[in-house]
């Protein structure tokens, strides 16, 4: 039993890494229409990012800051420079999945040069035990969780409260009628890349400080949860992936303590099968994976 | 010609061969068919695990020194055949989850996230495929009967793997000149109102899934029955990524435009990396890095400037029907 309450401390942590990958992500879907594939490898460049900021002695927390904008700015030149042209083309949904699977082939090819083959992690003082009843966590991964909360409410605050969050929920619902009331959707998608890239960025320097050790392939394995947690949570609904990161994020812990940590991405493959086939349009989507694209 | 020349000459041909097959198969899917399988490479791996099992003596021979389940011993033909078989089975689980309800980008990362997966799953179950280290002294078809180290053997398995490319190619020409294949295409180009004319989606997608799991798990089967190995690495997803830049390249939905993808891309690239790993220029690795960039390059290139490829899929106009420009003119 103590190895599951155990676990449910580190699955505390894991929801809240997916959270913040997966909020960026999602509206990254929801708003601009973007499947973006190369997500997991703009996470793992940050990460890198932050490495190299932590290897010359700045703290892994202002290094968490340096990947957060790279993370920002790298997404909003990725979509200015390739994505944003290739949907003024026209060019289908289909098209743009293989278009961002392409670019994110070349990412971490690109990467793999730079950064070397070997694994990295940083250098931490890892933080001193704290105890809360039978769960034993660093003070590294309360931080985290910690994190993840101000981020949620931040966002929520932004959605709800703030003139340019209701424009990017307008841009999401009906970016024509958007248009036509007045809203610039095309700055507002701007933003959204901006936004959902620091989201991404940091999500990628939290994913690498969380985990021993981190290489170029951990790009492809940070995804797939968050894809999970995404479509779950009904796709484009970033309340959704929150409520998706919760539940992916739980269970996969759990059944690492209860089976092997091994198959982890595995169990969050098979809560994804589930979804599709009993709920594709996810738990809150009202537009989701059963309707017509646009 | 010497020997090492003849070696090197089969050893193209071959490959080829396999990745001609590969790239009808995924053609009938993708190009015809506007399904977007991700997890191509998984049934092509799929048949060569079969393949291999089935042709394998059981996993105490050799000192046991690798694990896995099967090892029947059956003779030629049939570990090919088991092979396709296992290809197009898969398709039937696969297919029910993924093609029946979801919209077609979700179809896309459903099957990327499936390939990932699959890949996961065998290399941590050890027991069941001998894991990361993958099964080795595969018994090439025929190999009883005479010896696989001789030049006749190449050549003839150069034989075998036409014959295979034959096959593929006569059931993909088959299909994408049939009402079946109109069909297809009607479904590619408009899913509502092929629907409205009394096509099943779902069926058509189902059927061509699994013709499409068929043809990959022979690729499968008789690259594997070749190289005689076989392991987790050979089939990441990037593998499909290749094969989708052939039939970009060469141009969807025709099967000249795939063979002709197949032999510039796959077979194309790998010569010229091979050749380029000669001239040790940078660090050891930079090459393939830069190989894999390249690919993406050429996704995104022609996706921009030529999205129909090489060889555009030929217009299909029907006596008697007006041509859209006359009913423009006339309108």
């Amino acid at each position: 039993m103590n190895l599951f309450v155990a676990a449910f401390g580190f699955g505390l942590v894991s929801v809240s890494v997916i959270a913040i990958a997966a909020v960026g992500f999602t509206m990254q879907f929801g708003i601009t229409n973007m499947i973006n594939l190369a997500y997991g490898e703009v996470m793992i460049s940050s990460a890198y990012v932050a490495y190299y900021l932590n290897r010359v002695g700045i703290s892994i927390w202002v290094g968490m800051v340096g990947g957060a904008l790279f993370g920002a700015v790298f997404s909003f030149l990725l979509n200015r420079i390739v994505y944003a042209p290739f949907q003024r083309k026209g060019t289908s949904y289909i098209g743009m999945v293989i278009v961002s699977l392409a670019v994110s082939l070349m990412m971490a090819n690109l990467l793999l040069p730079i950064v070397g083959a070997f694994s990295s992690s940083y250098q931490n003082t890892g933080g001193s035990l704290v105890r809360i009843g039978n769960i034993t966590l660093t003070t590294n991964q309360i931080a985290i969780i910690g994190l993840a909360v101000v981020v949620m409410l931040l966002i929520h605050g932004l959605l709800t409260y703030t003139k340019l969050g209701k424009a990017m929920r307008a841009t999401s619902a009906n970016p024509t009628l958007a248009r036509n009331c007045g809203i610039p959707t095309q700055r507002v998608v701007d933003v959204v890349w901006l936004i959902t890239g620091a989201l991404c960025g940091l999500a990628g320097v939290v994913a690498a400080l969380n985990s021993d050790s981190f290489a170029v392939a951990s790009g492809a394995a940070f995804l797939i949860p968050i894809i999970a947690a995404a479509v779950l949570g009904g796709a484009g609904q970033p309340y959704g992936a929150m409520i998706g990161a919760v539940i992916i994020g739980l269970v996969t812990e759990l059944s690492a303590a209860a089976w092997s940590p091994n198959y982890k991405e595995v169990v969050a493959f098979g809560i994804l099968v589930v979804v599709m086939v009993l709920r594709p349009q996810g738990l809150l989507a009202k537009r989701g994976a059963m309707a017509a694209a646009g | 010609m010497t020997n090492a020349q003849v070696y090197y000459a089969t050893n193209l041909l071959v490959y080829a061969g396999v990745d001609i097959i590969a790239c009808l198969a995924l053609n009938l899917q993708f190009g015809l068919s506007g399904i977007v399988n991700f997890s191509f490479i998984v049934f092509q791996a799929v048949g060569a695990y079969t393949a291999a099992v089935l042709s394998m003596p059981p996993d105490s021979a050799n000192g046991a020194f690798q694990t896995y389940v099967g090892g029947l011993q059956l003779p030629f033909p049939i570990p090919w055949i088991g092979g396709a078989i296992a290809g197009g089975l898969l398709a039937i689980p696969v297919g029910l989850v993924v093609l029946r309800r979801l919209r077609p980008d979700y179809q896309a990362i459903a099957l990327l996230v499936l390939s990932v997966i699959a890949n996961t799953v065998i290399t941590n179950a050890v027991p069941l495929l001998n894991g990361a280290a993958g099964i080795a002294l595969v018994p090439p078809p025929l190999s009883d009967q005479f010896d696989p180290n001789t030049i006749n053997y190449q050549y003839f398995f150069v034989g075998l793997t036409a014959i295979g490319v034959v096959l593929a190619a006569l059931v993909a020409s088959r299909i994408v000149n049939s009402p079946y294949g109109r069909s297809l295409r009607a479904m590619r180009e408009h899913e509502i109102a092929a629907t409205a004319i009394g096509k099943n989606p779902v069926q058509l997608k189902m059927t061509v899934f699994i013709v499409g799991g068929l043809i990959a798990g022979l690729s499968g089967a008789i690259l594997v029955g070749f190289i005689q190995v076989w392991a987790p690495s050979v089939w990441l997803y990037p593998e499909t990524i290749i094969l989708f830049a052939a039939i970009i390249v060469g141009g969807r939905g025709n099967n000249i435009g795939a063979i002709l993808g197949a032999l510039l891309v796959p077979v194309g690239f790998e010569e010229v990396t091979r050749l380029l790993v000669k001239l040790n220029i940078g660090p050891p690795g930079l090459i393939p890095a830069l190989e894999w960039v390249a690919i993406g390059l050429l996704i995104i290139g022609f996706l921009w400037f030529r999205p129909d490829g090489v060889r555009p899929e030929a217009r299909r106009v029907f006596e008697g029907a007006p041509i859209p420009e006359d009913v423009a003119n006339a309108g």
